[in-house]
């Protein structure tokens, strides 16, 4: 498949986005500014902005831990800067500074949001994909996971599940090489860990997930595998990410080379230079580039002038129906 | 009308009615659709509303992962574990995603289903089929834990858990299951978080729940030929609690005895105990007292069980201690 110049453009433009989103979150997390952690996803962009790309706003998203990115794009235009103020924990922030970094959710767009355990939400997006079935809609629900959360006890019990009741669920597999330190091949037998998906009968492939036409292409191929009831898939997205786990973490575990050898697949050099092949001109990119630099700016002012929640504002909705008591 | 059903029968005749009132209500668990579950509870369902119910693979993190996601959706799944001990291989689920959904999405959604779990002692069945799993749940605000003690209650009360918005442990004591009631046949509902003056009496407030309110009923009989008479509590809602019955009960009689099933470190007696210090000690007549199990593993051989589990004659004597206080 080839991108229509016109969608390339625009997800050109949702990878600098998302790109320089994750760049001010870690200027904000390094400077104190944002608390406790963020797990940036630099290097990720074409499978965060590309896996977002394929789907309907009507599909189920389960982000994970490292996910502002399709956080971002999966929410619409006017939200986007109350995400950024949720990661710095303002009032104004899309769930109220109730969860923060790794929490953000919007129902409207079902951004189902993340338990941050890993595995958790890889059951959890069987019951959204049951709902579809159950209500006779052909909507979808794709789940981000890591290559560590493979790990979990639960990702047997919801594939196994998931591919006997052809349950539609796209198992989208970030594979950026490391949980935390560990790198996929000291934990799992796999050579590529999409091959895992044989044992439990449900279609598979390991893609580049750097380039993003092929990580759109193959994740509107699976969802429509799924919207006709043909059950899961499991696509294997081989990506990077620049920084340590955290903010903050050297990922001194690397060794030496292997960052700037990626780096040269940077997935938004990459789209540039299919761009540039096309004939789209430097300045039709710098436009690009001077247009996010606007939106960052809006949304960085506004997390920054919000105001922090009203501490009483912990105690709200313990219970759809119960009031926790106060201090 | 009401006649005479068990225990089982009544959440039986619960599921049934509420299938019928609501078609987002279905059933999912481990042998529950086909074979009508392990004991019996789920009968019939899956014959009359086939694409309602749901045999899965022993996969109890699959089961209660799948619940929260399709409730999220609107849905209200009523999940099956077969064992309540079987908690400990969902609870993840159970206690940081069903717990959290609804703060996470601020109120939007909540994770509105129903985990019925086969709790208790007593069938000779050892430390991984008999415990008693409340407090381990009453510690994570988010949850509700119901516990019924009566044909009566079950029905009322799984049809309010079904019907609530909130993620609903219900806890089905097996040694109930064969008791039998008084059960209307009409659809009725029992409120959650209100406890029942199961009697009232003014020497001593004796506070149970399942089981151990037929302790406390006997006792109760047995202390009024000896002039003591006893209230007896049962807050059928376990978490969050209805502390108010309990505080109003205890500032009347003065003297306070919680029979509980688990073990007594940490159970709902301490809870319920410190409560009762916190806001009314200058009404208190004796110190509490808590009859409970030993603290110890549920054991298998009969003697070994009856042994660890609370005994009748404890209760007996605990009264008689806080009366001759």
């Amino acid at each position: 498949m080839t991108l229509s110049q016109d969608r390339f453009i625009k997800v050109y433009e949702d990878m600098v986005l998302i790109r320089r989103f994750e760049e001010e979150v870690e200027k904000y997390s390094k400077n104190g500014t944002v608390p406790g952690f963020v797990h940036l996803s630099i290097g990720q962009e074409a499978s965060q902005a590309g896996i977002i790309e394929a789907l309907r706003e009507t599909d189920y998203k389960f982000p994970d831990h490292r996910s502002h990115g399709a956080i971002v794009l999966s929410s619409r235009p006017d939200d986007r800067k109350r995400v950024m103020a949720e990661i710095f924990g303002k009032k104004t922030g899309i769930n109220g500074g109730r969860g923060g970094s790794m929490h953000v959710n919007d129902l409207k767009v079902r951004n189902m949001g993340f338990n941050a355990i890993e595995g958790s939400t890889v059951v959890t997006c069987l019951g959204t994909a049951f709902a579809s079935v159950y209500n006779n809609t052909d909507d979808v629900t794709a789940v981000f996971m890591g290559d560590g959360t493979l790990g979990e006890g639960a990702c047997h019990e919801s594939m196994n599940m998931s591919a006997t009741w052809k349950l539609p669920i796209l198992y989208c597999v970030v594979n950026n090489h490391y949980a935390i330190s560990t790198h996929y091949t000291e934990s799992h037998p796999q050579k590529q860990l999409a091959t895992w998906a044989d044992g439990y009968c449900v279609p598979n492939e390991t893609i580049d997930g750097n380039d993003i036409e092929v990580v759109i292409e193959t994740i509107e191929r699976a969802a429509e595998h799924a919207r006709l009831g043909k059950g899961p898939t499991l696509i294997e997205l081989m990506t990077y990410r620049w920084q340590g786990h955290f903010s903050g973490d050297p990922a001194a575990y690397r060794p030496e080379g292997e960052l700037e050898s990626w780096k040269e697949k940077d997935p938004i050099l990459v789209a540039k230079a299919k761009l540039t092949e096309r004939g789209t001109t430097e300045a039709e990119l710098k436009a690009i580039h001077d247009r996010v630099e606007v939106l960052i700016a809006e949304y960085v002012k506004f997390a920054l002038e919000s105001p922090n929640p009203d501490p009483e504002d912990g105690i709200k909705h313990v219970y759809m129906d119960i009031e926790v008591e106060g201090r | 009308m009401a006649r005479t059903l068990t225990f089982s029968k009544a959440l039986n005749e619960a599921l049934h009615q509420e299938m019928e009132r609501d078609e987002k209500v279905f059933i999912l668990g481990e042998d529950v659709a086909k074979m009508g579950g392990d004991f019996g509870i789920t009968t019939g369902i899956w014959k009359r509303w086939p694409k309602r119910a749901y045999d899965t693979a022993l996969s109890e993190s699959a089961i209660v992962g799948l619940s929260c996601g399709a409730a999220v959706c609107g849905l209200r799944p009523v999940a099956e574990l077969m064992f309540a001990d079987f908690i400990g291989v969902c609870y993840d689920q159970v206690i940081n995603n069903a717990a959290k959904l609804c703060y996470m999405y601020s109120g939007e959604a909540s994770a509105q289903l129903v985990i019925r779990a086969v709790t208790g002692g007593g069938i000779r069945c050892a430390y991984q089929h008999s415990q008693c799993i409340e407090p381990w749940l009453m510690n994570i605000p988010g949850l509700v834990v119901v516990a019924p003690a009566t044909p009566y209650e079950a029905k009322g009360l799984l049809v309010s858990a079904i019907r609530s918005n909130n993620p609903v442990i219900f806890l089905e004591h097996k040694g109930l299951y064969n008791s039998k009631g008084e059960v209307p046949e009409e659809l009725y509902s029992i409120p959650l978080y209100k406890a029942n003056i199961e009697q009232e009496g003014k020497d001593i407030t004796l506070v149970a729940s399942m089981s151990m309110v037929a302790f406390a009923k006997k006792a109760a009989d047995e202390l009024a030929k000896q002039g003591v008479s006893c209230e007896i509590v049962n807050p059928r809602t376990l978490f969050p609690l209805d502390k108010e019955t309990i505080i109003n009960s205890v500032a009347k009689t003065g003297r306070l005895v919680v029979i509980q099933e688990g073990p007594k470190f940490m159970g709902y007696g301490a809870e319920i105990g410190a409560m009762v210090y916190e806001d009314i000690f200058e009404y208190l007549k004796a110190p509490i007292r808590r009859v409970t199990s030993l603290d110890t593993p549920v054991p298998f051989a009969p003697v070994l069980e009856d042994y660890v589990l609370p005994h009748y004659d404890d209760v007996l004597k605990a009264c008689q201690e806080v009366m001759a206080f």
